[in-house]
This record gives structure tokens, sequence and C-alpha cells, in this order.
């Protein structure tokens, strides 16, 4: 144990006398450690975010869409465009399969919303009152629009937290405010509790309106739908039988490729499996800087091994043996990356904080566990090299430098 | 203690020019001699006194310590030896600068296999008040005289109970007053504690502390 303590207490007494160069030459492996953590710290962030996003969908929930939207785990781009639509006949066959509990049929439009002192842009989603429970919204003010509002086609909305503090500057006024969006009227019969979201490709419901499906059909004479959402029994039911179901009444229809069954997983999987391609590529860019962070530590070690060959000639002298040198420098060579990985670790968790009131980044133990092992391994690895040219510097020759 | 037979060492200086150092070098010290070796310099005794202090190898001959034949040592026990046989006095002192005066003392036993039948902070301190040194035990070598740091290195050699002292010109730095008080130290050291010590000189008034005086020209002893 005194053994170590005389060794590292030494090793800091020449990084207090140099104390510039001690920090240039961990400020490689600094740069290194502080990227390779921000951009872990980044993809967790974002999967995680991207999870929360999903789980408040249920896991016995199920969209169908037009179009191989999900092929073999991936997202198919190119089939959104040759896209069907729905319409009510579909929607009464689906009701009918044994299984499925709620229906909503889903289509929206761009607007520009009035109310009497403001104008936006916004969109408003025509569904029916299962979108509300399918997609996991709370009601803050009044209430969600119900079954016989779909009836009598009432000229209803319920209005996201956001926009109805953009168009009436309070959330809390909106209630029972009137709204005209594209020259239609419409009266506001309850406030979304906020969802947050949106910014990644998500949709923002917070600046979203939601009325009546049956009420929308006057911006949409043909009466389409573009998505069908639905729950369904999974206690009596797995996903892959109500799949099934529903693809087969689906196919009496349409032809196999034109339309999607999709859980909310696998979206999920398609999301994370690009991202973490995308933060993979990125963490290895930046773990070349930590190559070269590695390399300058070992540069510099060369330089004190030549600097300290007088002493490595007076401990040899008084009994050092070879391994106590090669000890002594790969000590000296890993506190310099360490230390370069812990400020670097200190930084990342300081730009975390201050990134988090953007974006949903978080250090996890394993990113700190992580930096501090490689910073270590790498302070090993370059440092066995020129702590071997000063372990076999022969005594006599080192004793007599000058 | 230590015996030299037939000792040679050459230098090779490129690939055809050799330099022999020293020639059939024949000697033997007893424990508990006080030895001077003395030459000018160029003369070999540098050489000499690492050869002694184990931290070279003869070209040709045997060198035996204590009846063992360093030539079928490893580099660990050499070591071993270095840290637990000889204890050395330099010249130019030779002190770790980011160490402290305590620090330097017990630098031989953290290096030191063995297990240790003192306590070495306990046999530090003892020794830095039989020295003179008391107060300066955390002050850094450039911080006391160069009288002061030669005392240091002594007691570096103490620590680890060497049977010999090796000392290479040891008051070179210091001026005679000093040089004095540290050639009265090696001899008390002799007569009180039987320590063997050698003594590497090139002034004829330091050899004369030496009960036994080896003289050495061109890389041959001319006198014994």
């Amino acid at each position: 144990m005194n053994y170590f303590i005389f060794i590292v207490k030494a090793a800091i007494e020449d990084f207090k006398k140099n104390k510039t160069q001690t920090f240039l030459t961990s400020l490689g492996i600094l740069i290194g450690v502080f990227s390779v953590v921000i951009l872990t710290a980044l993809g967790l962030g974002l999967k995680k975010y991207i999870d929360d996003q999903f789980a408040q969908l249920g896991k016995n929930s199920l969209f169908i869409a037009p179009g191989k939207l999900i092929s073999g785990g991936s997202f198919n781009a190119a089939s959104t465009f040759q896209s069907i639509k729905f319409d009510n006949r579909d929607l009464t066959k689906i009701r009918k399969i044994k299984g499925v509990i709620e229906i909503a049929p889903i289509f929206s439009k761009q607007v520009v919303a009035k109310s009497f002192k403001k104008t936006e842009d916004t969109t408003i989603i025509f569904s029916s009152e299962a979108f509300f429970s399918i997609n996991g919204f709370n009601i803050k003010n009044g209430r969600f629009f119900n079954k016989s509002d779909i009836d009598k086609k009432s000229k209803v909305v319920v209005i996201g937290p956001k926009i109805a503090e953009k168009l009436f500057g309070q959330a809390d006024l909106a209630l029972d405010q009137k709204i005209t969006a594209s020259n239609v009227n419409f009266k506001i019969i309850g406030v979304l509790e906020s969802k947050g979201g949106g910014g990644f490709g998500g949709p923002d419901y917070d600046n979203y309106i939601f009325s009546p499906y049956t009420s929308g059909y006057i911006f949409n004479p043909q009466k389409n739908f573009s998505r069908i959402a639905l729950k369904f029994d999974d206690i009596n039911f797995s996903v892959g039988e109500i799949k099934e179901l529903i693809k087969k009444e689906m196919l009496k229809r349409y032809d196999e490729d034109s339309f999607s069954i999709i859980e909310p997983g696998d979206i999920l999987q398609a999301v994370n499996s690009i991202f973490s391609v995308l933060n993979m590529v990125l963490v290895a860019i930046a773990s070349i800087s930590l190559l070269v962070g590695g390399i300058g530590i070992m540069n510099i070690m060369f330089v004190t091994v030549t600097e300290k060959t007088k002493e490595i000639g007076i401990r040899r002298a008084i009994g050092a043996r070879k391994n106590d040198i090669l000890y002594q420098f790969i000590i000296e060579s890993t506190i310099l990356s360490v230390l370069g990985g812990a400020m670097g670790l200190g930084l990342a968790f300081l730009t975390t904080l201050i990134l988090q009131k953007f974006f949903p980044a978080y250090i996890d133990v394993n990113s700190v566990l992580l930096a501090l092992g490689v910073s270590s391994a790498i302070g090993i690895f370059f440092g066995v090299f020129p702590a071997k040219k000063a372990s076999d510097l022969s005594p006599i020759e080192a004793i007599r430098y000058e | 203690m230590i015996k030299f037979k037939n000792v040679n060492k050459i230098y090779k200086i490129d690939k055809e020019v050799v330099f022999q150092a020293l020639k059939n070098i024949n000697f033997e010290i007893k424990k508990g001699e006080f030895v001077s070796i003395i030459g000018p310099s160029g003369s070999g005794k540098s050489t000499l006194m690492h050869l002694i202090g184990l931290l070279d190898t003869p070209t040709k001959g045997e060198i035996l310590i204590e009846g063992k034949n360093i030539k079928n040592l490893n580099d660990n026990e050499l070591s071993s030896l270095r840290n637990e046989f000889v204890g050395f006095v330099f010249q130019q002192f030779n002190l770790i600068a980011k160490l402290t005066v305590l620090e330097n003392i017990l630098l031989p036993t953290i290096y030191s296999r063995k297990k240790l039948d003192f306590d070495p902070r306990k046999k530090a301190l003892e020794l830095i008040k039989k020295f003179g040194l008391s107060g300066k035990e955390n002050s850094y070598p450039n911080k006391i005289s160069g009288g002061q740091q030669q005392r240091v290195a002594i007691m570096r050699a103490l620590i680890m109970q060497p049977k010999l002292i090796l000392a290479d010109e040891p008051t070179g730095n210091l001026d005679s007053k000093t040089g004095i008080e540290i050639m009265n130290l090696l001899k008390k050291l002799n007569k009180e504690e039987k320590i063997t010590i050698i003594v590497v000189t090139h002034e004829a008034d330091i050899a004369s502390y030496g009960k036994r005086l080896i003289k050495i020209k061109d890389g041959e002893i001319v006198d014994n």
C-alpha cells in the first residue's frame, strides 16, 4: 500500500510542477470522454423520449394505415405515396370483429383558427370519442366530445393547451369560447391536459384541435379516413389473433401491400433501430478523439521518461526493480488519462444539466463506468511503451545521465 | 565480503575501437574495513565503483559478494542486493527533488521485498534526529544546505541497514569544513556500527580517512 502511495504522490508532485503540460496532455482524453458521454446521453435521452411517447399508447392498441409503412423492422417511406383511403364501410366491418372494443377513424386538416382576439395556423384532427382513450388523453377543463356529439354532427371541439393559450392568452379562458376554422364555427367544450412532446417528428398534440369526425365531413365530402386506430380486448385475445382477424377482413377489399396493421411497438422498434445506428456512428467518430488523446499521452510520457532518466537511475541504484519503474510510469500515464476522463465526465454532467432544458438528455451509470474504464485503459495501453523504455534503461547509463 | 578475481571491463566505443577501463583487477575487501580507492580522473575508479555497487557487470572475470558470484544473479536479484547490501552516497547527493527529506530516506524501504524487522518511519525519524536534521523532515531537498543533503543521502543509504556503504566523491560538492564533517560521520559509522565503508576519491586528504588505500591508475591497481 505504502508503495502505491509513494508512486502516486511522486506523480502528483510532478503534475503540480507542470500544471499546464498536465492539463494539455489530459485535454485530448477530456474532449474524447466528453464527446462520447454527451453523444451517449443524447442517444439515451432520445430513446427514452420515444419510449415514453409510445408507452402512452398502451399495449392493447393497433393502427391501420395505408401502404406498407413498416416492413422488416424499418420504415418504408416510399409506400406512403401510393396510399389508399379508408371509409365508413371499413369502419363498420372492423367494429364487428370480435375482440375490437373501441375504434377511432382519423383524418386531419390544416386550418387557420380564429378566436375573438387572435388567428393561428393549426391542425384539426377529426376522430371519434375513442381517440382520447386510445391515445391516453386527459381533460383539464370541460369534457371530451361523446357519441351523441358524433351522431348529431355537433360543431364542437376539444382543444390542446398550447393552441388554447395562443388563441386566448390563457388556456383556462378557452372553455365555452367560439373559434372559427376555415369559416366554420365551433364551440370549445374541453381543454386538454398537456401531453408534452412534439419537436422530434412526433405529433405535437398540445398544439392540435380535436373534433367529431362526422362534423369534419364538411371538409371531407368523400368521407375518407387516413388512419384507423383501435383498442382490443387483450385479456381474451392476443395481438397476433386480432391482427389476423383484421387482416382477413381487410383482404376482402384491399390487396396485401396497400395497408398495414401496426402495433405501437413496431414503430418504436423501427425508430429505435434508426437512432441506435445513428448514435453508434456518432459515438464511433467521437472515439477517434479518445485514440488521438491516448497517442498524445504516449508522446508526453516518452518525453517524461527522457526527462527523468537520472531519477530512474537513482531509483534503480537504491534497489528499484525493472517492474517498479514500469509500474511507476504506467501509474503516471493512467493518472493523466483518468484525470482527463474525470474532467470530461464532469464537463459532460454540466452540459447535460444545461441540455436537459431543451432536450431529453441523460447520463446513465453505464456511460460513467465506460468513460472511466476506457480512459484508464487508454492510460495503461499508451503508457506501456514509454514505461517499458524507462524500465529497460541500464541503471549505470541512467545514473550517469545529466 | 567482496572479492574481485581478474576483473576486466571493456567498453566498445564503436565497431573497431574498444576501451579497456579495467585490467585484471584482483582484490578482496573484508567486513568492517574502511577502504579508500584513489586515482586520477579517467583511471577507472568510477567503473570500479559501479562494479562494486552492482550497477554494472564485468566483461571478464568474477565478482563475489559474500561468496555469491554476481554473474549468476538476474536483474531482480541484483536489484535486491543493491537494496539490502549496499548503500550509495553520491557526489551529487542524488536526492529525488519532489520527495521530502523523510520520503527520500524511506525510498529504499518501499522497494524492499523482504519483511523488514524495523518500523521504517520510526527508524527514519531516529536517523534524522541522530544526524541533526530534526525539523527538516518535511522539507524538500532544495530547501536545505549541501551538507544537509549529503546527510540525507547517508541516511537513505543507512535505512536498509546495509553491510556496505559505497561513497563516490562524497565531499566533491561540499566546502572543506562540511566535507570534513561528512568524512568524520563515515568514520564514526565504520567505527561504531561496524559498517564496511568504501570511499572513491581523487583527493589524497579524503583518502587518508581510510584505513586501507587502493591506488588505481590506467585501469590497473598500482598500490594496495
